[in-house]
């Protein structure tokens, strides 16, 4: 069996549908929201639990945000990851994109010998899809994103993945170690496993990390080193289905078919 | 299947799971074979479905027989039938449980469990959306202070647009009647009926102690469910976990109101009408009484009754977790149903149970028949009712 | 606080637009980024620029002058063929460095975001990705808007102090323009040190027209009972707007098309940006299939039929009839 290491990139999210905007101060109001993994992650779950199957090795958990996360993660560890790792600081937080990256890949590089990380397609709450090749180029690997496949050849250290492209699809290989990303919805996520669920929940080792156990340098995390601002929030228009029905002759109902898929993309 | 010569390897370890999982249940099975040949997978397929062979899988501890062994849909007339009383859905259930330890489970129902796990409900629907199909009712929370019962809706009743009419119908004939009723609202529990029957025990156990500790919190005693599948896991599975809950089903509910001279009809429905039972109803719990009540009430004509009827009755294909796996065309339980139902010359096919109504009425569609209309017994009862 | 590589203090007044291309034609999006950039450089009186890296460019640099770019800076390179993202990013960055632009806009396409992903981080500049609006204000501030929450909620994005300011904008949200051929402008051709060990990237197959993925389709065109064995309908017009067919349970019962493209609880569920679902009642195990979808349009006979619930534009109607009407519009409006 291979010493494979692979770290699977893993955030909290709010359910979508629970979290408003506070209509007098603008701001997000996502404290009445239930917490998930965010799904797409789910599905690099699977990809790296099933490499492990293949290949052995190891899967490790990499998170950031604040401890009550833990229990949350600790489904990662039921499902059959070895060890969880939460990065956690006030001063993490505030984070875009570049801070986010950041500060996983110090955590990567304090986890030592990793071989492949393994992120969702992207996260239900940010939707950016911008955590892989900004981590990729923080660590100066090869990365290989949207992949709906992935198998590693552990011997010659590289990782080959089928994604989709328009109208067909597309084998990629890059050297390991690399950043991959998962399409969403192309596994399915095993359950978890309840001979070791009592063991995740109780005993399973989650590891915490702050700013100083990282090393991490205070311009380049939180709101120090995130470039971007939120200047505006708003309520997107409902989420309900709009329930219209188009009237008219079948050329004038036609024609407003055409405005609203334009509308539509 | 295996040549006889061929040795088979017994895993002890397994054995022990399989009749711990079964408490023995299989080892009084002397492999008569009634059960194979009562299972209505042999009308709708050329290659019967053994469930002997299954059972005698079972007492070996022998695992296996995946392909077959998702078909089940838990209705119970191997059961029914079995000269010693095995209580075969469970040794199913055993076996898929074992099946989920070795990760056999088929595509589509991890995502099941998941979505329980996350969302409250088996369907994938948000979990701040379960009232959503009473927006415009005002239902009031449960109190126990104030109303006689808990209306308990359930996942699917909540959730998918065709049963909700049923929630919405019952809804009106319990204010009709003058009910002090509540529901738990976005906080109701799933009952997890879909969980036990695709065999994740453990993970059962722990959504029912759940369940059962908001019943508890809530001070429910009496609840009235709108689906025999959450009536049936309420009474068989809770009592351990919640002793005072006292469950029923909506036609039994309605069949009490109904000799307690509470429930009046403005007009009888001139219609003819045949009843399907459900399994959870009359096989699982012995009831084929209160739904004729209430139909006989609601009718001025005679009810009429198919060639399986009862605790006869065959099962519409959606039990067992068959709800979220295909069922190849020609091989739905639901169209072997609808000849039976035509056969009768009724006009509309009465059930009481979200499943079997979305099973029927997919078949009526699919088949293009025009003469017969699926109803649920709420849905006829609300035509009928004085407001 | 983190400092980019260059800042607003050495910033040039212009927008770059990244040109993607697939070896035979630019990305739609990378027209509809000029159209879009062509404004917001018109407001503030700055250039508008491509950026065009490839192995040779066809008819390529015509095309952006004839949407609106002033100037094409050229990466011509056998390494540029297909997209790698150690390349083009070498590529973008040395020439970024180089001209120092204000802002940076990209097609959210998969090439777009892993580029840009790369860039930001290197250049340590912010990243206001898949956008779907953009304005600038009179200083020269690109503000960004952004869904997220599944859609549910929108943010303005913007960065005061770090250059350039990086946005993919998501394909689609912005009409591409007329082209004018009589445009000219300048072509500056950049000095490429690619070396084949720098690019890790190995494309091992790559085959086009084989299999589907319903999941990942932006647009799909489903069909019920309604639409009886005729797929054929269906079929043109998902190409026509470069979609996928799929079906509810009945005309896979059928026969009429392959279980592969089944939509629902038992089948695929998908989040197109645009589901059109023609002749389906609307049973709840289909619809949970396409409840992420972001617009659902339905065309079925019955008005009562619950797949109207289900939909944000409803036609009552026979989808023989409208089907063929909504292809012979969309044909005369392409």
């Amino acid at each position: 069996m291979s010493n494979l290491h692979t770290v699977v990139c893993v955030k909290i999210v709010p359910k979508p549908e629970e979290v408003s905007v506070a209509p007098e101060t603008l701001r997000l109001d996502r404290a009445g929201a239930r917490s998930e993994i965010n799904p797409p992650d789910m599905n690099a779950m699977e990809l790296a639990l099933s490499l492990k199957e293949r290949h052995g090795g190891r899967v490790s958990i990499i998170s950031m945000g604040p401890p009550f996360f833990t229990p949350l993660l600790r489904v990662a560890l039921a499902m059959g990851a070895d060890h969880v790792y939460l990065l956690s600081d006030r001063a993490f937080g505030g984070a875009d994109t570049l801070a986010t990256t950041y500060t996983l890949a110090k955590g990567i590089e304090k986890l030592g010998a990793v071989d492949l990380i393994i992120c969702g397609e992207e996260s239900s709450d940010g939707a950016t899809g911008q955590v892989p090749p900004g981590l990729a180029e923080w660590l100066e690997w090869a990365q290989l994103t949207m992949v709906n496949s992935l198998d590693v050849d552990v011997e010659q250290r590289q990782a080959r993945g089928r994604r989709e492209i328009p109208g067909g699809h597309e084998i990629l290989e890059v050297p390991l170690p690399a950043v991959v990303s998962v399409q969403t919805a192309s596994n399915e996520p095993r359950f978890m496993d309840y001979k070791i669920k009592p063991w995740a929940f109780a005993e399973g080792r989650v590891t915490v990390w702050n700013q100083a156990d990282l090393a991490a340098e205070a311009e380049y995390i939180g709101t120090p080193g995130s470039p971007t601002i939120v200047s505006g929030l708003d309520e997107a228009a409902s989420r309900e289905r709009k329930r219209i029905i188009l009237e008219g002759s079948v050329s004038e109902q036609v024609e407003q078919l055409v405005a609203v898929m334009e509308q539509a993309g | 299947m295996k040549p006889n010569d061929e040795p088979i390897l017994l895993d002890d370890a397994l054995w022990d799971e399989l009749i711990t999982l079964t408490g023995g249940e299989a080892a009084a099975c002397y492999q008569c074979g009634v059960c194979t040949a009562i299972c209505p997978w042999g009308l709708v397929k050329e290659e019967t479905f053994s469930v002997r062979t299954l059972i005698r899988r079972a007492q070996l501890g022998l695992p296996g027989g995946a392909d077959v062994l998702w078909l089940c849909t838990t209705c119970g007339e191997c059961e029914a039938y079995c000269p010693r009383g095995v209580d075969i859905p469970n040794v199913f259930r055993a076996l898929r449980g074992v099946a989920w330890q070795r990760r056999e489970a088929p595509e589509g129902l991890p995502s099941l469990l998941w979505s329980n796990y996350w969302n409250d409900n088996p369907w994938g629907q948000p979990p701040s959306q379960r009232m959503q199909w009473a927006q415009d009712l005002e239902l009031p929370l449960f109190d126990p202070a104030e109303h006689e019962i808990l209306y308990y809706v359930g996942s699917t009743a909540a959730y998918d647009k065709r049963a909700q009419q049923i929630a919405r119908a019952l809804v009106k004939v319990f204010r009709a009647a003058g009910i002090a009723f509540g529901v738990l609202g976005v906080h109701e529990p799933p009952d997890g009926a879909e969980i036990l029957d695709v065999g994740h025990r453990r993970y059962f156990a722990e959504v029912a102690e759940q369940s059962a500790e908001v019943f508890r919190t809530h001070g429910v005693t009496r609840l009235v469910t709108t689906s025999p599948h959450s009536y049936d896991v309420f009474k068989q599975e809770y009592g351990r976990f919640y002793a005072a809950l006292q469950p029923l089903h909506y036609t039994q509910y309605l069949a009490e109101l109904l000799s307690a001279g509470r429930l009046h009809f403005a007009k009888p429905l001139a219609r003819k009408i045949t009843f399907h039972d459900p399994c959870y109803l009359a096989r699982h719990n012995d009831e084929t009484v209160a739904p004729r009540q209430v139909l006989a009430a609601t009718l001025d004509t005679e009810l009429l009754e198919m060639e399986n009827s009862g605790a006869e009755t065959l099962c519409c294909g959606g039990g067992g977790g068959r709800m979220w796996l295909e069922t190849a065309a020609g091989e739905r339980f639901s169209d072997l149903r609808l000849d039976e139902a035509l056969e009768t010359g009724a006009e509309v096919l009465a059930t009481a149970c979200p499943f079997c109504l979305a099973c029927l009425e997919d078949s009526v569609k699919a088949r293009g028949i025009e003469q017969l209309q699926v109803l649920d017994i709420a849905e006829i009862v609300a035509l009928t009712v004085a407001s | 606080m983190v400092k980019s590589l260059y800042g607003i203090d050495e910033e040039i007044n212009a927008i770059w637009v990244f040109l993607e291309q697939d070896g035979s034609a630019l990305a739609g999006v990378s027209l509809e980024l000029l159209a879009r950039g062509g404004e917001l450089a018109a407001q503030l009186g700055w250039r508008l620029v491509g950026f065009l890296p490839c192995r040779r460019a066809a008819g390529w640099v015509e095309e952006a002058f004839a949407h609106g770019a002033d100037e094409v800076l050229l990466a011509e390179d056998p390494l540029l063929e297909h997209f790698t993202v150690e390349a083009y990013t070498q590529v973008a960055y040395e020439a970024l460095w180089e001209h120092k632009p204000s802002i940076f806009l990209l097609g959210a396409t998969p090439n777009g975001r892993d580029l840009a992903g790369r860039l930001a981080v290197r250049l340590r500049t912010g990243l206001n990705a898949d956008c779907t609006a953009l304005r600038v204000n009179p200083a020269g501030v690109l503000v960004s808007e952004v869904s997220g929450f599944g859609g549910g909620v929108l943010a303005l994005i913007e960065m005061a102090h770090h250059r350039p300011q990086m946005a993919t904008v998501r394909p689609g949200v912005f009409p591409p323009g007329e082209p004018d051929f009589n445009r000219q402008g300048t072509v500056v051709r950049l000095p490429v040190n690619l070396t084949v060990e720098s690019v890790h990237t190995r494309i091992v197959e790559r085959v086009v027209g084989q299999g589907v993925d319903l999941t990942q389709s932006p647009v799909l065109v489903v069909g019920g009972r309604g639409v009886g064995d005729n797929f054929k309908m269906l079929y043109e017009l998902a190409e026509l707007l470069g979609g996928e067919v799929g079906a509810t349970r009945p005309p896979v019962d059928e026969g009429y098309i392959e279980r592969a493209r089944q939509i629902g609880q038992t089948g695929v569920i998908c989040r197109p940006d645009l589901a059109i679902v023609c002749g389906v009642s609307g049973a709840f195990h289909f619809t949970v299939g396409i409840q992420e979808a972001g617009t659902v349009i339905a065309i079925n006979t019955d008005p009562e039929a619950p797949i109207f619930a289900a939909a944000d534009y409803g036609i009552v109607g026979d989808v023989h009839e409208v089907v063929p009407a909504l292809i012979r519009e969309l044909q005369v409006t392409d």
